[in-house]
């Protein structure tokens, strides 16, 4: 996977990740700060890993595993629990490679209501 | 007296993560809480002091310093170990979990928080902290009379005190005892002498607002009156003096009970603090019975300043 696949492109793995509460009315808001704010996120989970800041890293799985599914999004709680247990059991950098490039991908499918935006 | 139900229960989220926050905030909003956040355990540690908040929801996995930390903090600092924490963590560690309970924390969530879970769990620990609150109250008052009782007077003479003396504020102490009431007891039984004390207990309650009546012990009752200089003291004594004397009982119509007066206020002191205070109006009670009962005297002064109002 050297080239990352972007968001939208319309394959299987780039299908928008709908929010399970996005026909809450009251929860629109909420998920819709949480996806607005995936951008930001996905540049620190990648500038740690560049950085092989593992510490950052654990952090940020860490703090997106405990959120994630809380804004209606459990395969992103799932993936980023995975890394964090990679990172304290020191996998291998291929391994953990393919964890994070998981994680971004579906960070960046993250979408809070049907139509993607 | 009561405990403060009408308020709304605060809850202290301490969690380092702002999308913690938000989720909270947005998901509880249908509860009848109050909710207050912070990002770090010095931050958590600091407003759970302040607030004192019914309920704190601890992540145990704080960057800066350990929950586990936090938790101990919470529970060895008298003024917040008595509030209920339920600590969270996305770490599936069972000993996290049982060192967490042991050192004191009333529950334990899973991060992610199922929502239902988490707001049972919430009620069940704002209940906890209600009754903990009424018991922590029922302990300072008066079984018979629903008074003050003893340990609650010196604490909040300490506390008045404090306050009359940082702001130069006066401060007064009404100590009275029921006369011959040993005599009463036994003339007509125990029950008849509860039922005196119980009404005598009424009116020392019937005084102003801002007015801390005691039972000091046996029939010995003590007022503090904050921020009151011993003339209004002893006119507030002066009627309690007057109300007990007129109060009649329709079981024993040809009873009267009397009871005397030692007022004290700080300026009549030669040496401040609470247990010349206390002493200072002993004596001049002592006075009082000494001079024949029924009336009101003034700490300091002598047979001219007895202040009884009729022969």
């Amino acid at each position: 996977m050297e080239e990352r696949a972007r968001p939208n492109e319309g394959s299987q793995s780039d299908a928008p990740l709908l929010s399970e509460y996005a026909g809450d009315a009251d929860m629109v808001e909420l998920i819709t700060y949480f996806v607005g704010e995936m951008n930001n996120r996905v540049q620190s989970i990648e500038k740690a890993w560049q950085e092989q800041d593992k510490e950052r890293l654990r952090d940020y799985a860490h703090q997106i595993k405990g959120a994630a599914a809380g804004y209606g999004f459990p395969q992103i709680t799932d993936s980023a629990a995975k890394l964090e247990r990679e990172l304290n059991e020191e996998a291998t950098i291929a391994d953990l490679s393919e964890r994070v490039e998981a994680l971004i991908g579906l960070c960046r499918r993250a979408t809070a209501s049907p139509d993607g935006k | 007296m009561q405990v403060c139900e009408h308020q709304i229960p605060r809850l202290l989220a301490i969690d380092d993560s702002e999308l913690i926050h938000r989720l909270l905030k947005s998901r509880l909003r249908g509860e009848r809480l109050e909710i207050h956040a912070a990002m770090t355990a010095e931050e958590g540690l600091e407003m759970a002091r302040a607030l004192l908040p019914e309920v704190i929801l601890l992540d145990i996995d704080l960057p800066d310093q350990n929950g586990v930390d936090v938790l101990r903090e919470l529970k060895t600092d008298s003024t917040t170990h008595d509030i209920p924490v339920i600590f969270v963590s996305g770490s599936t560690d069972a000993d996290a979990r049982v060192r967490g309970l042991d050192m004191g924390a009333h529950d334990f969530v899973a991060k992610p928080f199922d929502m239902a879970e988490l707001k049972a769990r919430i009620r069940s620990a704002v209940r906890i902290c209600l009754l903990i609150k009424m018991l922590a109250q029922r302990a300072q008052i008066d079984g018979l009379t629903g008074l003050w009782n003893r340990a609650c007077f010196d604490q909040r003479l300490k506390q008045e005190f404090a306050e009359a003396t940082r702001y130069g504020r006066d401060l007064s102490l009404i100590l009275c005892d029921l006369d011959h009431f040993k005599t009463l007891n036994d003339d007509h039984g125990h029950p008849f002498g509860d039922q005196v004390l119980e009404d005598f207990a009424e009116i020392l309650s019937s005084g102003r607002g801002g007015d801390v009546p005691c039972r000091y012990g046996g029939e010995e009752f003590v007022v503090i009156l904050p921020d009151t200089p011993a003339d209004e003291a002893m006119i507030a004594a002066n009627r309690y003096r007057e109300a007990i004397r007129n109060m009649r009982w329709e079981e024993h119509p040809d009873v009267q009970s009397t009871a005397s007066f030692g007022v004290a206020d700080l300026k009549c002191l030669s040496e401040v603090s609470t247990e010349h205070l206390v002493d200072a109006a002993d004596k001049a009670l002592y006075q009082a019975k000494q001079q024949g009962r029924d009336r009101v005297c003034l700490a300091g002064q002598s047979d001219q300043n007895d202040l009884k109002l009729s022969a």
